[in-house]
């Protein structure tokens, strides 16, 4: 536990049209840690993903990353937070006529001075760094190929690569499974675990399959209307928080999670998933 | 029902009111047939003597076309990036794109006036007047392809620390580059068949012929440029049309 933290949020709320989208009272990542968030859709989970990322301006409370105070004012300050921070998105996100070659080399944009990216200059640390992120998502023989014509598990594993090719040091995975059917789901999370393992990355990422963070996170943050409501080690979630979480009617307020990090219910919301209440029982 | 039916009463009373307001009448188009049929009669056969004029314009239009084209897509696409409402704040894009507007509203044949005037006669000022009509339609068009762009890829690569010129270059470019081709290829298109008639008011090329020899009546040799004319229209349609063939 005494591990260094790379993101530490305090009292942090985010704003949008005057409602409160996100409102973490406080949040620890060390480095390292490879954190699932889950929560139904629009519980916030991007909006997190989007503030420590440094898109969404949080308008309270305190949100450090990687030692940069958030949000950031100054242009150049933040050019350098981008570029430590990798992000993987649902849709991949690429440049899709250009070859796998040039997306992946994208994520060296932020390193390369203005006239070398714009002349095509190349340095040997960028081939180095770009050749190894093709190799290590395993698309060395389709580098030449342009990013559309693969399919969503390999247009997934070029983002990966290219959010390494930014040589990050956290990674944040915007629903990086949920465009893809289940077996390649399973294959490309087994890929970012590896790379996050490889390159000593701290990971955080939402998913929609409770299932899947169970078995691919070490610590699960559970979200609903813009609060973590959950926090604990993935093997401590136990079905009765789960109901929790979505919704279903269970064990008031009561967490039986057991052992170190257990998990800690910090809100519980008093209707049931069909929006009746919940008498106390 | 009674809102079909007032609509189909105020669209017939509108046609009925403008063919009445352009006395339009179909027994006078009759009577004037054979006099069309005569006009044409009068350029056959067509008299192939100025076929050195005849070379000399086609080149000349095709010049100012290219070069109008050229100089138009230079300031085309820098101000349609400026006009693009998702790149720019509203004090750079709605002037931008007010500019674009009001020189779309000007016709190409007072553009041509109005160069003719400042410039003298000749292909010069035709050359001018396309590009500034040039730069009017094909900054609109870049701008709405802009605007179309899928967003998020762009995103994605501010996200890996690219300034704003990298994402242009690196992001946007790639992604609106067939469309933009495309665009200047149709443009190209049009500022050929445009060109051909800029010759009406003294900006050179092959409709100054046609005029000049139609004053003289000399019908025979109008005739010739003529069809010129068309086969140039043609040729150029057919190179806009590979372009886009070989670009989706």
């Amino acid at each position: 536990m005494p591990k260094e933290a790379v993101i530490r949020v305090e009292n942090a709320r985010v704003t949008k049209a005057g409602r409160t989208i996100l409102s973490v009272d406080r949040l620890e990542v060390s480095r390292g840690e490879r954190v699932a968030v889950i929560g139904e859709s629009g519980s916030g989970k991007t909006t997190l993903m989007r503030m420590l990322k440094g898109y969404a301006p949080c308008e309270e409370g305190r949100v450090v990353v990687l030692g940069d105070a958030l949000p950031i004012r100054e242009r150049r300050r933040m050019k350098a937070h981008h570029r430590r921070i990798g992000m993987i998105h649902q849709h991949f996100d690429l440049i899709g006529r250009e070859t796998v070659w040039r997306n992946v080399w994208h994520g060296r944009l932020g390193c390369v001075s203005l006239l070398g990216s714009a002349l095509g200059v190349r340095s040997a640390r960028d081939l180095a760094v770009c050749g190894r992120a093709i190799r290590e998502v395993r698309l060395d023989d389709k580098r030449l190929r342009s990013a559309r014509t693969l399919s969503g598990g390999e247009q997934q594993r070029v983002a990966i690569a290219r959010a390494l090719a930014q040589e990050p040091t956290v990674l944040l995975a915007d629903e990086p499974v949920s465009s893809l059917d289940p077996a390649l789901a399973e294959e490309v999370l087994e890929l970012l675990l590896s790379v996050c393992a490889a390159h000593d990355l701290t990971l955080l990422m939402s998913l929609h399959l409770p299932a899947l963070a169970r078995k691919y996170a070490d610590r699960i943050l559970a979200m609903r209307r813009g609060e973590i409501i959950w926090d604990g080690s993935s093997d401590s979630l136990s079905d009765e928080t789960m109901d929790e979480i979505y919704g279903f009617t269970g064990a008031n307020g009561a967490s039986n999670g057991s052992g170190a990090g257990a998990g800690r219910i910090a809100f519980a919301w008093p209707y049931g998933w069909r929006g009746r209440p919940v008498p106390d029982g | 029902m009674a809102g079909g039916a007032a609509l189909f009463l105020t669209a017939s009373a509108l046609l009925l009111w403008s063919f009445r307001g352009s006395e339009f009448s179909f027994g006078q188009f009759w009577r004037g047939i054979p006099r069309l049929l005569h006009f044409f009669g009068r350029m056959a056969p067509p008299d192939w003597s100025v076929w050195d004029v005849l070379l000399a314009a086609s080149v000349e239009t095709l010049q100012t076309t290219i070069a109008g084209t050229f100089l138009g897509a230079l300031f085309a696409y820098p101000l349609g990036v400026l006009a693009a409402s998702n790149w720019t704040p509203a004090w750079v894009h709605l002037p931008v794109k007010a500019l674009m507007a009001f020189i779309r509203s000007i016709p190409l044949l007072l553009l041509a006036l109005l160069f003719v005037s400042a410039v003298g006669l000749g292909p010069f000022p035709g050359a001018l007047a396309l590009a500034a009509h040039s730069v009017g339609v094909l900054g609109r068009f870049v701008a709405e392809e802009i605007e179309a762009t899928d967003p998020r890829p762009l995103l994605a690569l501010r996200g890996t620390g690219a300034s704003s010129i990298q994402i242009i270059q690196h992001g946007l470019i790639p992604q609106v580059l067939p469309q933009m081709v495309a665009h200047l290829a149709i443009r190209f298109e049009m500022n050929l068949r445009d060109s051909a008639i800029l010759g009406l008011v003294g900006a050179g090329g092959l409709g100054f012929y046609v005029f000049l020899y139609v004053k003289q009546f000399q019908w025979q040799k109008s005739g010739v440029l003529v069809l010129a004319i068309i086969a140039l229209v043609f040729a150029g349609e057919f190179a806009a049309w590979q372009v886009r063939k070989r670009l989706m």
